[in-house]
């Protein structure tokens, strides 16, 4: 779900952008003849852009990244093909192995959708210190 | 209720359709349905599991088919427009995986104009895997004809 990272700031935040094509195989029955993207899948774009914002907060050890909890989550307008859609998540807190986040999904300055997510994070070092 | 039925409810077809049956319904209430995982899926190919966010859409189907049942028996000829409004305090314990049947279980909690409030849990046998609440929103269609009776989509 994400064409390009634009910014990062690592344990802070990042943009991500994805560009949105008539020609995505879920469009073809979301809805037939009048394509949308799905809700659900710009949720999915959010929490991708977290877990590259992840990947690169963590320079050593190998990472496992699941989705545990959506807090909230609200759709506000539809994305529809042409749209180039910003993802704009930042890290709101940290408790033990859980990783909160706010983010945003924006269609030029409108938002499209509002996410409070989770995602438990399991670190796993590999490899000897030398 | 099979599939055929579903998808004179719902707008959703192939590869967006994720729900395969219904199993109990009380319209307007209610419902039990199914989603079958069976690794022929197109979303297989980026993920070896059932994605979070494919099951919430799976979710707010059987909530969308709670409220078309209703609507369709009511109100026949007119169209209406479901949208997936969006979710609350929603948890996921574990992603079900190829070869597992997903049993989704939606029960409308509250309706306030137009914007209707669903308890959601999904099931693998007897394994609770995920549930919360999903909100969605449900109005006739302004433009759409008499013509079609369909109801549903979640955006």
């Amino acid at each position: 779900m994400i064409d390009r990272v634009e910014e990062l700031e690592r344990e802070k935040r990042i943009k991500a952008v994805k560009w949105v094509t008539a020609d995505e195989i879920y469009l073809s029955g979301h809805f037939p003849g009048e394509p949308i993207m799905p809700g659900v899948l710009t949720l999915e774009g959010l929490v991708q852009s977290a877990l590259i914002f992840l990947g690169e907060s963590f320079t050593r050890g190998k990472i496992r990244v699941s989705l545990e909890k959506v807090e909230r989550l609200r759709f506000k307008r539809a994305v529809l093909p042409g749209d180039r859609l910003d993802f704009l998540v930042s890290l709101t807190g940290k408790e033990g192995n859980r990783w909160k986040f706010k983010g945003k999904a924006q269609v030029g300055a409108e938002v499209a959708a509002e996410a409070d997510v989770i995602l438990k994070v399991d670190v796993r070092e590999v490899g000897f210190e030398l | 209720m099979e599939n055929r039925e579903i998808q004179s409810i719902l707008p959703h077809r192939y590869p967006f359709l994720l729900v395969d049956r219904i199993l109990t319904i009380e319209p307007g209430k209610k419902a039990t349905g199914v989603k079958n995982l069976t690794g022929n899926e197109w979303f297989f190919q980026g993920h070896h599991f059932y994605p979070p966010s494919l099951l919430l859409e799976s979710l707010a189907q059987v909530g969308g088919i709670v409220l078309g049942s209703k609507a369709k028996i009511e109100n026949p000829l007119v169209h209406f427009v479901g949208l997936f409004a969006g979710v609350s305090e929603f948890q996921f314990r574990r992603c079900p995986v190829q070869g597992e049947q997903i049993t989704l279980q939606v029960e409308l909690t509250q309706s306030l104009a137009s914007i209707y409030r669903f308890a959601a849990e999904a099931f693998v046998g007897d394994e609770k895997v995920a549930g919360g609440q999903i909100l969605l929103s449900f109005l006739k269609n302004p433009s759409g004809g008499p013509e079609r009776s369909s109801a549903g989509g979640s955006g």
